[in-house]
């Protein structure tokens, strides 16, 4: 079996595979062609990067599907301290991506249906309803996902994702690690990172014991350093639409921020950002903007509308809004600083407790607020994401003190990230509309 | 039998003022109660309450977001609280980790808002970094109130929670026997939400407890699973239909019947008592935990159905019910659930699926 997972492994993924998808990135790049119905009169051509990145993401699923057997798998939530499971070897799914990828391929629904029908409330979050629903057929735009040897939950995003990952350690039987980081009202307390690094320390153990093998020490140092590089990098990525007109739009960065949720600690993922970072520049030097005539340049709050991203950003640039900034795309780049490789497991504990999600929602407002100035927005979108409650609450009191208080338009648009039966076309673009009229008035 | 009389939450805060204490407001849902008694503030529960006009809290928060929150920040901005000298808000789920930070950054009460983080999981370091929490709360309490109880007087109010811990298990254990209906029951189980330790206990020994006519002939054994039993009226429909709430797995009640703790630092034994709880969702134990406590409940009491009463949006346990039924349906008992907002009457349909469900239970029997 062992044997038989490795030849196909090999041959099927390593040597096949990533020839074919490699040659298909190569003739992609070499016949650039915009995708179907592209308004290229009101958008820049999409980035060239993004066949490095659909490629990237094809190789990374196709890997997923041989790779039991060959390497331990760990399924983990986006904002987990993954760096010690990279340093073991493992490969490392990320279901919310997955989630993410289904929401953008329109399938999200179809396959949440699978767990609605077991009984699993339209309530909860759509990326969980999105992942339960594939454990439990099977259905998946990229073929199939491994079967977890381990799950790593960190709660830095939710309470969601614990309860989630108990009902996936149930079914797959597998061992569960949860990494409890206590919520940041306002700062965190010695003791409260004390208890993120014990359960950091006490997770090695486990994570060894189904690797099978040692961590190595050096090799945690150099995964957190490519962690922290293409964090940097992302980082500098986003920075660059500080200029006018910005070279990316916050929808293109949903896009490209894949690797760095799901590639981190990769050293490929480090040379990924800087070639994107390179292609960005040559944009700013060129002055192209993403949006055409940009004349308005605003904020995006909260995840992304999965199923609408291309409709979203045609119905805004339209106006000649550009969406530029998003505290949801900053938030895989801002902690970047505070990891220091010398001290990976200290540094992970502090890193990790700090996401934006784990703050209060003054963090979040001061945070929006700094964003506005720093790269002179003139709205704001507060997407209010039914799906995901911790994100989403406080954002009435954010709108209000960024329009009364700073002056700041600011629209609150109810949706959901990934189930579109809670999204209202129509109504979207009413809004849409009321909302530039109110940044032009 | 003459009705009891339990005295209101108005009653007990306005007697607990005048005798010199001070009152807290506590959210839902883990929090020590003994901390606070022995800096002589009394906590008084916050779980909601039912009935609120929403109006003002929605002007803070989504449609999406529970009625247990919803009404708990409504229920302050109309006034409900302007008698504590205190705020806590236990961080127990993304809603409630939302109120409190809504209450410290947008709403910003006169009193002092503070918070408690609920570890996830039990574990020695749960235990631990429970144990440095309640410490730190020591510390804001003392700065708020001027006080600082040493730990013998902290150990007193300990072993005094302890106690009735025990009785109200000792209460749980005798309620087949007891001739109160189901309301009758929980409005004593609910009474400690804001009674002090030794009135509540007085209440738990008058009530009435044994009846040669009471228990369930005929009737079916129901447990109640959920957050709170709101609106309470679901209890008089079970009871009509020929139900007997017989015990229960609710967060405001059952899943804070809490043991005793072992350690001497009075930090860690309130931790202690807390972590090593019955499990409840908001805590995040494992599906296996939870359905054992359980499916064991209904087999302790003999209970053939179970009515997950659950609040809509709530999380934790819209994501345990689908595995808790299956559990409990593999071992045939039945279950039954119903989505509610503690601020809207049963719905004329719920009843009617509760009448179904215990006719159906009856006509297994
Ligand atoms: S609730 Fe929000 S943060 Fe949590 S998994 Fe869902 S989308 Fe992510
Ligand atoms: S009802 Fe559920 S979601 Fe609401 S506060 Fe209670 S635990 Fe949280």
């Amino acid at each position: 079996m062992g044997l038989v997972n490795q030849i196909k492994y090999l041959t099927l993924y390593k040597i096949i595979g990533t020839a074919v998808i490699s040659r298909q990135t190569r003739k992609s790049l070499r016949h650039y062609r915009l995708p179907r119905g592209w308004r290229e009169d009101i958008l820049a051509p999409p980035l060239r990067i993004g066949a490095y990145t659909q490629q990237m993401i094809a190789k990374h699923y196709l890997e997923g599907r041989y790779v039991n057997g060959v390497k331990p798998v760990a399924w983990v939530t986006s904002g987990a301290p993954i760096e010690i499971l990279k340093a073991l070897g493992y490969y490392i799914l990320y279901p919310e991506n997955h989630g993410a990828l289904c929401g953008a391929r329109k399938v999200a629904q179809e396959i949440s249906e699978e767990a609605e029908r077991d009984g699993y409330s339209i309530d909860i979050c759509s990326y969980a309803r999105t992942d339960i629903g594939t454990a439990l057929s099977g259905k998946t735009p990229v073929g199939k996902l491994p079967k977890p040897d381990l799950l790593l939950c960190c709660t830095n995003i939710c309470q969601t994702v614990l309860y989630w990952y108990r009902v996936l350690a149930d079914y797959y039987e597998v061992p569960l690690i949860v990494i409890d980081t206590p919520f940041v009202y306002e700062e965190a307390n010695d003791h409260d990172i004390k208890y993120v690094k014990r359960q950091l320390e006490s997770s090695i153990e486990v994570s060894e014991g189904i690797a099978g093998r040692s961590l190595n020490f050096k090799r945690l140092k150099e995964v957190v350093r490519a962690s922290k590089d293409a964090a940097d990098l992302w980082l500098q990525c986003l920075k660059a639409n500080r200029r006018k007109p910005a070279p990316i739009s916050v929808f293109d960065q949903f896009i490209h921020m894949a690797p760095i949720v799901e590639k981190r600690g990769d050293p490929e993922t480090v040379d990924f950002y800087a070639r994107m970072l390179a292609e960005i520049n040559r944009r700013v030097e060129n002055g192209v903007g993403a949006v055409k005539h940009e004349r308005k340049r605003v904020l995006w709050d909260n995840l992304p509308i999965w199923y609408r991203i291309r409709f979203l950003s045609e119905s805004l640039a339209e106006h000649g809004v550009a969406v530029v900034a998003s505290t949801y795309t900053n938030a895989w780049g801002e902690l970047a600083p505070l990891m220091d490789v010398e001290r990976p497991v200290e540094s992970m504990a502090k890193t990790y407790t700090y996401p934006i999600l784990n703050r209060g929602t003054g963090h979040k407002l001061r945070t929006m607020e700094s964003m506005i100035k720093a790269y002179s927005l003139n709205g704001a979108i507060l997407h209010s994401d039914r799906s995901c409650k911790p994100y989403s609450i406080g954002q009435m009191d954010q709108r209000l003190k960024l329009l009364n208080e700073r002056g700041i338009p600011a629209l609150l648009l109810e949706a959901d990230h990934n189930d579109p039966r809670a999204f209202a076309g129509e109504q979207a673009v009413s809004r849409l509309k009321a909302f530039v009229e109110m940044m032009e008035a | 039998m003459p009705p009891i009389k339990i005295p209101s939450r108005k009653e007990v805060i306005q007697r607990e003022k005048s005798s010199g204490k001070d009152v807290a407001a506590i959210y839902p849902i883990h929090y020590p109660r003994e901390l606070f008694r022995a800096f002589d503030v009394h906590p008084v529960e916050v779980w909601g309450p039912p009935g609120v006009d929403t109006k003002m809290g929605s002007a803070h928060l989504q449609s999406y977001i529970c009625s247990v929150v919803q009404s708990g920040l409504s229920f302050y901005l109309e006034g409900g609280l302007k008698e504590v000298k205190l705020i806590l808000v236990p961080h127990c789920c993304d809603s409630l980790q939302g109120l409190g930070s809504i209450f410290k950054d947008f709403v910003k009460p006169g009193q002092e808002v503070l918070t408690l983080y609920i570890p996830r999981g039990i574990t020695e370091e749960s235990v631990r970094f429970l144990s440095d929490e309640i410490e730190k709360l020591y510390k804001s309490l003392a700065r708020v109130t001027g006080r600082a109880p040493a730990r013998e007087r902290l150990m007193e109010e300990i072993l005094l929670e302890e106690e009735t811990d025990a009785l109200v298990k000792d209460f749980y254990a005798g309620r087949k026997k007891t001739p109160l209906s189901s309301r009758e029951f929980y409005a004593i189980i609910r009474a400690r939400e804001y009674l002090p330790p030794r009135d509540y206990a007085r209440l738990l020994q008058i009530a009435p407890r044994q009846s040669p006519e009471s228990g369930p002939p005929g009737r079916v054994g129901i447990i109640v699973s959920g957050l709170l039993p709101e609106p309470m009226e679901i209890l008089d429909v079970i009871d009509e239909a020929g139900g007997f709430v017989v015990a229960d797995d609710l967060a405001c009640c059952m899943r804070r019947v809490y043991g005793k703790g072992a350690a001497e630092n009075p930090f860690k034994r309130m931790a202690e008592r807390i972590v090593q709880g019955p499990p409840d969702s908001t805590k995040g134990g494992s599906v296996d935990e939870i359905s054992v406590s359980l499916t064991g409940l209904t087999e302790a009491t003999g209970a053939r159905g179970v009515i997950f009463y659950n609040v809509k949006f709530c999380e934790p346990e819209d994501f345990y019910r689908p595995m808790l039924k299956k559990r409990l349906q593999n071992k045939g008992i039945k279950t039954l659930t119903l989505e509610a907002d503690i601020n809207q009457p049963l719905s004329q349909q719920a009843i009617t699926r509760v009448r179904a469900f215990i006719e159906m239970l009856k006509g297994e029997a």
